[in-house]
């Protein structure tokens, strides 16, 4: 083709005149607001304090919008930007970027830090594309205090097997959020639903985020995954038209369509599910960790425990950020030295303290009990429960997360049913996965 | 003389004709490169010709045709309740805004608020415990509709977006009412003539150009909805809110198939043109 | 003669507070405490607070208000005016001559319809080869383009009105095309072209992809300055502040809307004396 080289050489002359003038330090693109960026701009701090570090190694940092922030990290990439040497990366896109990204060595000290299970978060076709920073999964969160009540009230204890026999067709016991399957919350769930219970003293059992939007799935994905539900299996073959997930659809539905989750639902992500449960409304759901904090100030009697298990176990969803080197990077060497010093238990502590939520092995974190509880429980649940699916990490992982947000949402709000939906969802992600 | 004229024609045109090609001549060349091509962001610099294949792949794909259909209906219904309840406030308050300056700058104020930002607090204030009309709703009348839920969803976005838009279309006709000579009124008040009759007689027919324009621009507006609703529902459940750049800015970014948001864009700007191109050829043989 | 008011004034309450219900629920949650907006949806403020206004207002070695003011300003200026410039002169010719209505009219008012961000792509590479990246110029470039089609539209439609009597007289009098464009047509489009920049510069101010796609640092606009300030972890959302930085974002246009009604007015008065 006459136009591919005549597009090659006016790649190469834009290439070469974008150039421009060398830049000294090291630019770090981070994750822009929240916890995150205080963490990462702590550690920069004691990293640029070092006496041995040269001038031009220095660390400089820069956040876009968090809005759109990784469609412009798209197009920064592909058109070889050098407004960075190192940039953030998040598990379900390392595929999408590391075409335009280098593997990075880390520290020796990385594996005992982080553990394996994390560290793979950062990890395409075997090479590690970053250093984890944060690490997120999903809490099962519920008001202990109405479950304490109901547990202590016979007649409400009855009136929850009345309700579980009517729609599930047995009549369970409440039982304690930990020892929770996925029937459970399911019951519960409909035992505080004004509409099904007049008594309840919640609106709604619990507030399912809905809206077409790829980390929503991520959310629902502990779900089919407790039923043996994965993307595909080792040979490659789509396995998401399954027993595992059709039932964690489909009981997610019956949720929708009995109102036990708010009817706008399907327009509802964090930020929405939050604050229905802030406001008292809601009597348990599953929700990213990083919610505990604003969950428990407006709920003061508000539990935490890993999602409910299913018949293949209990699991959470993990995924990570973390920081990787730009191939088109002016400053590689000294890109690399961070990123090895930040793979270290020294940055790794000092991050944490700041307020960052690493990913960390147990014997890591112990060090942290004191300042940071939390991180001990996310590290526990990552090792003990966390997941990704086969295909995680894949290039177009994030194409498979929006196909599914498309299709399942759809299912829920009753635009299409479930065979039409695990159909186009199969169709899309054979396409995707391939 | 001739001669004369047509130099002159090229220097009226040559402002706009050279900036337009100075700024979108490589990227519409690159750009239709990339619609006849195999191309994602790997491929940038090697994009691999692949004939009418996206072109195919588009017009095989039920979601392009839903978009389609979401964002003429869409387009449609708002342009019409922008431009009837624009017009109605403009000619209605015209005596009021022509005493009070002011006015008008409180009326005008929802259209200067960013779309996304104006999506974004819509989520506030719709929002079932959080937001205000809920809120209200709740304790007047002990209930309230499920504003986003899959029922209304296309109802409130209809209504969001002529709240914030009618504003620009009461400008316009604002404007163009206050520019109909006041002789012309007087004449008729001297003739006795009622308002009623005043209005449909005189100066609506003098408007009439600019309701076309407003029409045709509010429809525009609402056929390209992007960012109050992406902020708002997203591309929907089932992307049943999925509007035409919805689709497009979903295919190129997120799906990183550029090939096909460029064949999706080249189909869009082609019908586009072709429709606007017969409108107008129309519209001159309709008035000589 | 007085036409009666009362029932307009009515009329006009009621118009003002429906549009306005998001703007006015905005407005009430800028002075509410985080705390109080997740515990009091109501539009009434129980304890009515400054805080948000002066994490808004304050700069911090990162976040720089004035500084995203200060670029959306210039961006939006040369977007709104570029365009008035170059699609003046092509709508005359267009109206009177019908030169270019058939092609270049429905060319240029069909990039409306377009998502333009298709072109993000060679823009961006062509953007760094002229050095236009991440500045102001350049995302004023793109606003120009991006609000070339209304220009055309209304200014094709304001020449349109003017009276061709009026045109002809000034040509008898043997005025040439330069003076007769600049000197008699211009003048009787003021109340367009003062619409035409008003919806401009509300159009590109607002402007958010090319913003967060052609800057990172030196010329990032208000829009895209806006979000880094209410992004919790998560995906959250600090409602106050993202209230306050809206209402903040808000005035430069709210206040350029409200000069430049009294223009038009101003000048619809002068129109009306002299014919």
């Amino acid at each position: 083709m006459i136009f591919k080289t005549k597009l090659r050489a006016t790649a190469a002359m834009l290439a070469m005149l974008a150039g421009g003038a060398a830049q000294a330090e090291v630019t770090v693109l981070g994750w822009p607001g929240g916890p995150e960026e205080a963490a990462l701009r702590a550690v920069t701090e004691v990293y640029n304090a070092k006496a041995d570090l040269a001038a031009e190694n220095k660390v400089e940092l820069l956040f876009t919008s968090r809005e759109g922030f990784f469609d412009k990290l798209q197009v920064d990439l592909a058109a070889g930007s050098t407004a960075f040497d190192i940039n953030l990366i998040a598990t379900y896109s390392i595929g999408r970027y590391a075409p335009f990204m280098e593997p990075v060595t880390l520290s020796d000290q990385a594996g005992a830090v982080f553990g394996d299970t994390v560290l793979k978060t950062m990890q395409f076709n075997g090479a590690q594309y970053g250093v984890p920073t944060d690490l997120s999964l999903h809490f099962l969160y519920y008001r202990s205090d109405l479950i304490d009540a109901l547990m202590a009230d016979d007649a409400a204890k009855a009136k929850y097997s009345e309700i579980a026999m009517q729609y599930l067709g047995k009549a369970m016991e409440p039982k304690a959020p930990a020892d929770w399957t996925w029937e459970d919350f399911v019951a519960n769930a409909l035992y505080f639903t004004q509409s099904i219970n007049p008594d309840s003293p919640t609106r709604y059992g619990t507030v399912i985020q809905a809206k077409n939007l790829l980390f929503n799935m991520m959310v629902f994905h502990s779900w089919p995954r407790s039923y043996g539900g994965n993307w595909m299996d080792d040979s490659g073959a789509i396995t998401v038209d399954s027993e595992a997930f059709r039932t964690a659809l489909s009981q997610a539905k019956m949720l929708f369509d009995l109102g036990a989750t708010p009817p706008d639902s399907t327009s509802y992500e964090y930020a929405e599910a939050n604050a229905a449960y802030s406001s008292g409304q809601v009597a348990a759901m599953v929700q990213w960790n990083a919610a505990a904090g604003e969950l428990t100030t407006a709920q003061a009697a508000t539990g935490t425990t890993a999602p409910p298990a299913g018949p293949d176990g209990r699991y959470t969803h993990i995924h990570g950020l973390g920081l990787g080197l730009n191939k088109a990077a002016e400053n590689k060497e000294g890109a690399l030295a961070f990123l090895q010093w930040l793979s270290t238990e020294e940055a790794a502590l000092a991050y944490a303290k700041a307020g960052g939520a690493p990913g960390l092995a147990a014997e890591t974190a112990a060090k942290l009990a004191a300042d940071r509880p939390d991180l001990v429980q996310v590290g526990e649940y990552a090792s003990t429960y966390g997941f990704v699916m086969n295909g995680g990490t894949a290039e177009k992982a994030l194409a498979v997360y929006e196909a599914q947000a498309k299709e399942f949402t759809g299912y829920w709000a009753g635009t299409q049913d479930l065979d039409t939906a695990l159909k186009n969802a199969a169709a899309s992600m054979a396409e995707l996965l391939k | 003389m001739k001669q004369e004229r047509s130099v002159e024609n090229a220097v009226l045109a040559g402002p706009i004709v050279l900036f337009l090609l100075a700024i979108l001549g490589f990227p519409t060349l690159l750009s239709l490169v990339y619609g006849f091509s195999e191309t994602t962001f790997q491929t940038l610099t090697t994009p691999e010709f692949s004939g009418l294949k996206n072109f195919r792949d588009v017009t095989a794909d039920p979601t392009f045709w839903q978009a389609a259909w979401f964002s003429l209906r869409f387009g449609a219904i708002t342009a019409v309740l922008q431009c009837a309840l624009g017009l109605a406030l403009a000619v209605y308050l015209a005596p009021l805004v022509r005493r009070h300056g002011w006015t008008v700058a409180i009326l005008i104020i929802p259209m200067i608020v960013a779309p996304a930002m104006m999506g974004l607090m819509y989520r506030l204030v719709l929002h079932e415990f959080a937001g205000p009309l809920p809120h209200y709703m709740y304790s007047w009348f002990g209930w309230s509709p499920s504003f986003l839920g899959p029922a209304n969803v296309f109802k409130t976005l209809v209504v969001a977006e002529t709240l914030q838009w009618t504003p620009f279309a009461f400008l316009l006709f604002l404007t163009a009412f206050q520019s109909i000579p006041d002789d012309l009124r007087e004449a008729a008040a001297v003739d006795g003539t009622r308002p009623w009759r005043l209005f449909w007689k005189i100066e609506l027919p003098l408007m009439m150009p600019t309701v076309f324009v407003a029409l045709f621009i509010r429809f525009i507006d609402g056929f390209r909805v992007f960012d109050n609703i992406y902020t708002l529902v997203g591309a929907g459940p089932g992307g049943s809110t999925t509007s035409m750049s919805i689709y497009i800015y979903e295919t190129f970014l997120r799906r990183g198939e550029i090939g096909k948001a460029m064949a999706a864009a080249i189909l869009l700007f082609v019908s586009a043109f072709v429709i606007l191109a017969l409108a107008q050829r129309l519209m001159r043989r309709r008035t000589p | 003669m007085k036409p009666r008011l009362t029932l307009r004034w009515i009329v006009f309450a009621i118009a003002a507070f429906v549009m306005n219900f998001p703007v006015l629920a905005t407005l009430v949650t800028a002075f509410k405490s985080s705390g109080e907006v997740s515990r009091n949806p109501s539009l009434w403020i129980e304890a009515p607070t400054l805080e948000n206004f002066a994490t808004v207002l304050t700069i911090s070695d990162r976040l720089n208000v004035y500084h995203y003011l200060w670029n959306s300003l210039a961006a939006a200026l040369i977007g709104s005016v570029l365009p008035m410039i170059v699609a003046f002169p092509m709508a005359w010719a267009m109206v009177r001559r019908g030169y270019g209505r058939a092609i270049l009219f429905p060319l240029v008012v069909n990039l409306r319809a377009l998502p333009l961000i298709i072109f993000a792509i060679p823009l961006y590479m062509m953007y760094a080869t002229l050095g236009l990246l991440d500045t102001r110029l350049g995302l004023g470039l793109l606003l120009a383009i991006v609000n070339l089609p209304l220009a055309l539209m209304l200014l094709v439609n304001a020449v349109a009105e003017i009276p061709v009597e009026l045109e002809e007289a000034a040509h008898m009098d043997g005025a040439r095309l330069p003076r007769l464009l600049f000197k008699v047509v211009l003048p009787l489009c003021r109340p367009a072209l003062i619409t035409t920049f008003v919806f401009g510069f509300i159009t590109a101010w607002n402007e958010f992809l090319f913003g967060l796609m052609l800057t990172t640092r030196e010329a990032v606009p208000m829009t895209v300055g806006a979000s880094f300030f209410f992004a919790t972890s998560g995906g959250g959302v600090q409602w106050g502040t993202a209230s306050a930085v809206m209402v903040v974002a808000a005035l430069p246009p709210l206040l350029l809307g409200l000069i430049m009604y009294r223009r038009i007015t101003g000048s619809m008065v002068a129109g009306a004396v002299k014919g």
